[in-house]
């Protein structure tokens, strides 16, 4: 009798298991970019990213209150750490609680929209007329099989920052190409032994990305429907050896810095022991908020090219998407349109130090001409490049593939070569189990 | 009396005769006194109920995610993915795994467990013998590494061995035994391991100190003095006595440790490459988090689970034949 008794439960425990894996529900666009919406006693729920803009809540009280002026809907906003984003917006489609609307990283947007749960927003923008208006490198990073997931909410960039104080001291001026890049570390290492001229982070795949492509080489290139790891070409493979001999031959780096990530990166940069580092447009003001000695003491310049201009360095930023759940659809577009166009995508940009997705926005930043803004946004237009838009690459960077090539080399533990011949094959393992 | 005696023998003769007549008779009786089969599963059912739902199916549903292949689409679409066996193929014809997940975990859970005990054991001996007062300020005080969770925990200890600003580097510097312009002990694998090692036994060991402790309060103190007088040494009084009398209690202890220590995932992911930068570091958990979770791999995720699961389970059977075979009934 325990036996039949075992059996019964087992059987109601299958019951159970077969009710398993949650369905988003599908909705559509009625009338979005078309005409205004009012939904009176609506609430929209938005998630936003913690830590972009310094100071968000007042813009999102304004926020609300344009959006509940114009559709008569309240906004509920959440504000979400980088770090836990990934992991909750899985978790959310899992269990079928995202939000309607949320700032999406450029490198997720394939990865969700590939997962069906985002929404096809190539109808609104059309509608709304802003198929030209849109910064061509993210509507790039937002686009699976010719639709457009991920509305380009605002951008960032990758340059050099640096201490504009330490470098009057030393009588050295900004360098321009790799070779005046190793002679002005190390003329500032002379006159500041106490100061780590270019640190070489380990845990940051960003900082050797703009060496990879400044030397011709590529990360991956697609053929047709599938993906092969260009990392160990030749060209790739110089571009690796000089970011990281600028910490083993030249010494610009510290041993610390082989398992810093880009935030212990500005955290030291922020205590005062760093001369110069590969850092986003964003970090200008959060460093300042860090530590107000530093006030007219930051620079930025575009990162070098080999002989020359500039290197490309990765162009990232977030879309704003609209989940699939969403149940008016056409309200959720309505506070996208409010969000990444016009005034308030404009003071979004000014308070965040990011620059907008819209053209005619990103015109106008460049003419302010601001010392620390301008060497960003010329990296920008001139030198902005994305990593392969395909969420198979969004596994390689969870597998961290690409710093643990950078750790190995930088703690001698493998040659270049091996490093890099490891890392290709990695990612060619990837690629061929996604397609 | 022996009238009674005999008619109170003679009742509980028939009630017991009732009752297996009642176990090996067929049809249903009118129950006198002894307890009807189903009242254990009818008072044990709520339980059972909770421990399946919180125990049995999700180990149920892990075992049935590890024969699928389980992303991000599977997911959303609620579609079922069949692949078999193929991630356990995938996961044991890995090499990272014989070479650098599995050694790692082993090894440092050997280590750690060893010492957490040893060290919980020693410290259990001290509070045993200290006044009452003296015991609860260290009670307290150990309870405080205890209760320290581990992320906090393990934020310290990397703070304290900071290779540019930390404590130890500050001093082992100044006494110029470490050179700080080339040391960065997170990059080695045994540096790094060490440290992990200090921050898992010191969360660790506490509770072992205190459960030794509860157990060594229940020795009679009357056997100990006997030895002491027959001339047993301090040594001999544990070793003979002591364990002996305890070892139930240290099967328990020692077993928790291993299932604890070869679960440790915060206090290495946590760590400056532990996250996956740094290859030679993984352990089991760590790596499974890179290799599925973080590549929206659960089915494989699920597989390494079911690895550990069925690893820590002969472990544990294992010690529980060693330790109770000597055992007499």
């Amino acid at each position: 009798m325990n036996v039949n008794r075992a059996a019964a439960a087992v059987a109601a425990l299958s019951l159970l298991a077969a009710c398993g894996g949650g369905t988003l529900g599908s909705s559509e666009f009625e009338d979005a970019g078309k005409q205004d919406v009012s939904a009176d006693g609506d609430k929209l729920s938005l998630w936003i990213m913690e830590g972009t803009n310094p100071d968000a809540k007042p813009f999102f009280a304004e926020l609300s209150k344009a959006f509940e002026e114009e559709t008569g809907a309240t906004l509920d906003v959440q504000f979400v750490p980088w770090a836990d984003a990934h992991n909750k917006f899985v978790n959310a489609i899992a269990g079928g609680t995202t939000p309607d609307v949320a700032e999406v990283g450029t490198t997720w947007t394939p990865e969700f929209a590939d997962a069906g749960a985002l929404m096809d927003l190539s109808g609104p923008v059309e509608e709304a007329g802003l198929g030209e208006e849109l910064v061509p490198g993210l509507v790039e990073a937002g686009t699976v099989d010719e639709a457009l997931y991920g509305m380009p909410w605002y951008a960032g960039v990758r340059s050099v920052v640096y201490r504009t104080d330490v470098f009057e001291k030393a009588g050295v001026e900004p360098p321009t190409t790799w070779d005046e890049l190793v002679t002005v570390g190390e003329q500032l290492k002379q006159s500041n032994p106490d100061m780590i001229p270019f640190p070489v982070p380990g845990d940051s795949e960003y900082g050797v990305y703009p060496f990879i492509w400044g030397n011709g080489g590529e990360i991956a290139v697609q053929d047709g429907d599938s993906w092969t790891s260009q990392i160990d070409a030749p060209e790739s493979q110089e571009g690796i050896e000089f970011y990281t001999d600028l910490a083993l031959e030249h010494g610009l780096s510290t041993p610390a810095a082989t398992t810093w990530d880009e935030a212990d990166l500005s955290d030291n940069f922020a205590k005062g022991d760093v001369a110069m580092m590969i850092s986003g447009s964003w970090t200008p003001g959060a460093l300042l908020e860090a530590n107000p000695d530093l006030e007219g003491k930051i620079g930025a310049f575009p990162i070098p090219g080999k002989d020359g201009g500039l290197s490309p360095s990765f162009l990232g930023g977030s879309h704003l998407g609209v989940f699939q759940d969403a149940e008016n659809p056409d309200l959720a577009w309505a506070l996208v349109e409010l969000m990444a166009t016009g005034e308030f995508a404009a003071s979004w940009g000014e308070q965040s130090g990011f620059f907008p997705g819209t053209e005619t926005l990103l015109e106008e930043v460049q003419k302010q001409d601001d010392p620390v803004v301008a060497p960003f946004a010329a990296q920008m237009v001139d030198g902005g490049a994305s990593l392969p838009v395909t969420p198979l690459y969004g596994a390689v960077q969870g597998k961290k593939t690409v710093s643990a090539m950078l750790q190995s080399i930088l703690s001698e533990d493998a040659s270049v070569e091996e490093a890099a011949g490891q890392a290709a094959q990695e990612m060619d393992a990837i690629f061929a189990k996604g397609s | 009396m022996s009238s009674t005696i005999t008619s109170v023998s003679s009742t509980d003769e028939g009630s017991r005769a009732t009752g297996a007549r009642r176990l090996t008779g067929g049809g249903p009786r009118r129950r006198r006194g002894l307890t009807p089969r189903w009242l254990p599963w009818a008072l044990f059912a709520p339980a059972l109920f909770v421990l399946g739902g919180l125990l049995i199916y999700p180990l149920y549903r892990v075992v049935v995610l590890s024969l699928q292949d389980f992303g991000l689409r599977e997911l959303v679409t609620g579609e079922t993915t069949w692949v078999g066996l193929d991630n356990f193929r995938e996961l044991l014809s890995d090499p990272l795994l014989w070479k650098v997940a599995l050694p790692n975990t082993v090894g440092f859970a050997a280590v750690n467990v060893f010492l957490t005990v040893a060290l919980g054991t020693l410290v259990a001996l001290l509070l045993a013998r200290v006044g009452s007062w003296t015991r609860g300020v260290l009670t307290s005080a150990i309870m405080v590494a205890w209760a320290m969770p581990a992320v906090s925990g393990t934020y310290v200890w990397v703070l304290l061995f900071d290779p540019r600003s930390g404590m130890v580097m500050r001093l082992l510097s100044s006494l110029g035994l470490v050179d700080p312009e080339t040391t960065n002990w997170f990059t080695e694998r045994l540096p790094f391991y060490a440290i992990a090692t200090l921050n898992v036994v010191h969360h660790g060991f506490p509770f072992v100190a205190v459960t030794v402790l509860a157990a060594l309060m229940t020795v009679p103190r009357e056997i100990l003095e006997a030895a002491e007088i027959d001339g047993a040494g301090a040594w001999n009084r544990f070793w003979y006595i002591v364990v002996p009398l305890l070892k139930p209690v240290f099967a328990v202890v020692t077993i928790l440790s291993t299932i604890w220590d070869f679960k440790v995932f915060t206090q290495i992911y946590l760590m400056p490459g532990g996250s996956g930068t740094n290859r030679e570091v993984l352990n089991l958990g760590t790596w499974s988090y890179i290799t599925a979770i973080s590549q929206n791999r659960y089915g494989l995720g699920a597989a390494i689970a079911v690895l550990l699961t069925v690893l820590l389970l002969v472990i544990t059977s294992v010690y529980l034949r060693t330790l109770f075979r000597q055992q007499e009934l």
